[in-house]
């Protein structure tokens, strides 16, 4: 099996080289049986890396531990789940994986492109194999997942036991899934620069793409802090980690490319910032992996010390100069004759939401970079934490919530003053109604009023967008207010699915505020029997119970949780020590209400029979899950099917007068 | 729109920047108490794993586990946030703390965001301008109509009415 993944590698770097000749010579020359080649070449690539990846699979599940891989990161007590997951548990192994996906989605793309987009589908599909070439170089000559133990050893080391954990089974995959899928849209962005075919087509072809790989982004970044929140045990799930900053900036970048490539489909305007952006989001998905890899920023996040960096920062500095240096070459003829009459027109909204994304991502940037910095302008080594992340992308956060508001109602061109008036009295009203409640509910924090204030005035737009459109319908077409509801958003669900998009993106907003601003803690030392209380919860502390395998031993305590003096759960908080690695980790017992969370940390246990336990309640951290839940119920919805889209693209792409899809867009169209 | 209107909208957007400059210095704090979590999320974990005191999740942290008792300590005294933090920075160095200081070279961590942000509304102003036309004599697109207006916007009209033509 070692064998054949070596060999499976090396062939697939060979054919991704072949793709790339086969393909530009192909359409230079106008040959199309070479760029049917290429394609193939393609596809086959994509059969070695599937190949390799299930050596490496048959490795892991049998406990070869031969191969280095298996060695390190599993052994024969690892349950087999985790066995499976741990692929991407370790350097080699994630690269491989990238690689498979990035092989896949290029299999797709080549089979979706074989009979349009002729004119820069090879040159999307040699810039995808160019992006291979780097992976499968590393793969094959840097960082080889199938090299071998000179001693085989009768038992591995085992998966890191923080990756033990059924969230790190889906976060990873989820994440590089929305990574690779980027680069797809900017393998086509780079060929329409290299060709010079500059209309929007390529933003028509890879729309779907763009928002695949903005809806796994944002599974991959809940997922992550969903995994933080259970495994870590300090009740919160987001620590501006650099890591976490790395799969946060390209979700912001492409969120700002969703929304502007909007104006050009509809105006025909930014084609050389929707270029710039989607450049921008691979090449950061590129930095997070350096990031990851190089050790150059510290992080909690594993393979730091790998060395990769250098590679990933020549890869890095490669992609940016050369497309930075395709933009400036064609910016003669990205140029459009773009219009703007007022700052009062959905178009200002969007520009000014794209800044405001923009704005985020380069904070983000900036803190992840400044220690770096830092310790080369003046010799300190710092370190940039939440405090200030929080700081600096907290109030920005608020202007991006009010844009969200201002684009879906305002009017393309220009809004009088009368219009604006009309369209938002109403959620202005709810907004200040909201926020003098909560003034005299007691909250006295500006952030959070300001906050809950602009989430409700958010909330209602998009109400009046669906009550104005239910109402069209009820009037026009004499449905009832369900069936209308039903076919507003089944007939228009680009924009509609958009809408929902929002509503997640408000419900998560109005979490994130009430889990960072009113979590308590409690630690208590308990004796059996004894009780003690958070918030208005009463917790009695009934017992240990152990367990033990050969894998781990577990000691499992048992709480009684009441309120108002009546029982209302029992909850079971346990430690948890992995043999193999020889560490300890905590498996915390989380209670969750839409009101809050009760979460228990069994922080530690003595001689004497008395627990220690570390105890939160975070209000409405429910709702940062339940936001994006719906945030992935509306991507569904933006994505499914529309057959006057498809009948647009099909028409457009075959080269016919441009058809406009702008009559069923997304928010704020 | 006139050079007074362009002039008024620069400074409503340099008052923005500098409302969120100041909003950013001055912390998002809920309360002017200071309490363990937030006084230790103003540190950082000196056992290496890169997370704040407060964060550090390794339950024989030799360095978070007593800090964190120490800090509550040192709040049960009376001791303010600023003083703890002072004195953990006086006993570990700059490196202790969890964000930049607010002097020196390290301003420019805290100030540079807001400056992007401020040339970002710079070049919308000046890429707007280029791109101004004067209206024609066309009236602009009509905003959408409040919930209960009877009237529709053109869009929806059109939308509804190729829906019904196709059956919808």
């Amino acid at each position: 099996m070692p064998d054949l993944g070596r060999l499976a590698l090396a062939i697939a770097l060979l054919l991704a080289i072949y793709s790339i000749g086969s393909n530009v010579y192909g359409a230079r020359r106008s040959h199309p049986e070479f760029i049917a080649s290429a394609r193939h070449a393609l596809w086959a690539m994509c059969a070695m890396v599937t190949i390799a990846v299930v050596a490496l699979w048959t490795g892991l599940l049998t406990s070869d531990f031969s191969l280095e891989y298996v060695a390190s990161y599993s052994s024969t007590t690892l349950p087999t789940a985790y066995k499976f997951t741990a692929l991407w548990g370790g350097q080699q192994g994630s690269l491989l994986f990238w690689t498979w996906l990035l092989s896949i989605f290029t299999s797709i793309a080549a089979f979706l492109n074989r009979r349009r987009n002729q004119e820069i589908a090879p040159y999307a599909m040699a810039v995808l194999a160019g992006v291979a070439i780097f992976f499968l170089g590393m793969l094959n000559f840097v960082t080889r997942p199938f090299d071998l133990m000179a001693v085989i050893p009768a038992q591995g080391t085992d998966l890191n036991p923080l990756l033990q954990n059924y969230w790190m089974a889906i976060h990873p995959p989820s994440l590089y899934t929305g990574y690779v899928s980027a680069t797809v849209p900017f393998a086509f962005g780079a060929a329409a620069l290299l060709t010079g075919k500059l209309d929007d087509t390529w933003i028509r072809t890879t729309r779907r793409w763009a928002i695949f790989s903005w809806f796994f982004l944002t599974l991959g970044n809940l997922f992550g802090a969903r995994w933080a929140y259970e495994v870590l045990g300090w009740g919160g799930y987001w620590a501006w980690d650099p890591v976490e900053n790395a799969a946060f900036m390209p979700w912001l970048v492409m969120t700002a490319y969703l929304h502007s490539v909007m104006i050009q489909e509809r105006k025909d305007m930014l084609k050389v910032w929707n270029l710039a952006l989607i450049g921008l989001a691979f090449s950061l998905t590129i930095f997070g992996t350096f990031i990851t890899r190089s050790g150059v920023i510290s992080s909690v996040h594993s393979f730091t010390q790998s060395g990769l960096g250098p590679y990933f920062l020549g890869f890095l500095i490669v992609v940016v100069s050369g497309y930075t240096g395709l933009l400036i070459f064609r910016a003669k003829a990205l140029h459009s004759p773009a219009e703007f009459e007022s700052y009062l027109s959905r178009e200002a909204a969007f520009l000014f939401n794209n800044l405001m994304l923009i704005g985020i991502a380069f904070a983000v940037f900036w803190g992840t970079i400044f220690p770096v910095l830092s310790e080369a302008v003046r010799g300190v080594k710092i370190t940039v934490g939440p405090p200030f992340f929080n700081r600096v992308a907290g109030p920005l956060a608020l202007g991006l919530i009010f844009l969200m508001g201002v684009g879906p109602l305002i009017a393309w061109r220009r809004t009088t003053a009368s219009n604006l008036v009309k369209s938002f009295a109403a959620p202005a009203i709810a907004g200040v109604a909201t926020g003098v409640i909560a003034l005299a509910a007691g909250l006295r924090a500006w952030y959070v009023l300001t906050a809950f204030s602009l989430a409700a005035f958010v909330l209602g737009t998009i109400v009046v967008e669906f009550r104005r459109g239910v109402g069209a319908r009820r009037h026009m077409l004499a449905e009832t207010a369900p069936k209308a509801l039903i076919n507003l958003v089944a007939k228009n669900n680009r924009r509609y699915g958009g809408y929902i998009i929002h509503i997640g993106v408000i419900v998560a907003f109005v979490g994130i505020v009430g889990s960072s601003f009113f979590k308590t803690e409690v630690k208590k030392s308990v004796r059996e029997g004894q009780s003690f209380s958070i918030g208005a919860y009463q917790l009695r502390y009934l017992g240990l119970s152990a367990f033990e395998n050969a894998h781990l031993e577990t000691a499992t305590a048992r709480l009684e949780v009441s309120r108002g003096g009546r029982v209302v759960t029992e909850m079971a908080p346990a430690k948890l020590f992995y043999k193999r690695e020889q560490q300890p980790a905590t498996k915390v017992a989380i209670r969750s209400t839409p009101f809050a969370d009760l979460y228990i940390v069994l922080a530690g246990l003595d001689q004497n029979g008395q627990a220690t336990f570390e105890v939160f309640l975070t209000p409405l951290v429910f709702w940062l899950w339940a936001g994006g839940l719906l945030m992935a119920i509306g991507t569904v919805v933006v994505m499914w099917p529309n057959v006057r889209e498809r009948a647009a693209i099909a028409v457009a792409v075959r080269g016919a007068a441009p058809v406009s899809i702008a009559g069923d867009p997304a928010p704020g169209q | 729109m006139s050079v007074r209107a362009r002039r008024t909208l620069v400074l409503a957007a340099a008052f923005l920047a500098l409302v969120l400059a100041a909003a950013g210095a001055g912390g998002l704090r809920a309360a002017t108490r200071p309490n363990a979590e937030q006084v230790a999320q103003g540190l950082t974990c000196q056992c290496g794993c890169g997370l704040t005191v407060a964060n550090c999740n390794m339950p024989t942290c030799s360095f978070s586990v007593p800090t964190r008792t120490h800090i509550q300590e040192l709040i049960d005294q009376g001791k303010s946030q600023v003083e703890i933090i002072g004195f953990y920075r006086r006993k570990f160095g700059e490196k202790v703390l969890s964000s930049p200081t607010t002097e020196g070279f390290n301003l420019f961590a805290w100030i540079t965001p807001f400056g992007a942000l401020l040339i970002g509304v710079g070049l919308i102003i000046f890429t707007a301008h280029r791109w101004r036309r004067v209206p024609n004599s066309s009236s602009p697109e009509p905003a959408p109509p409040p919930s209960d207006a009877p009237a529709f916007d053109p869009e929806l009209r059109r939308k509804l009415a190729e829906d019904l033509r196709k059956g919808g």
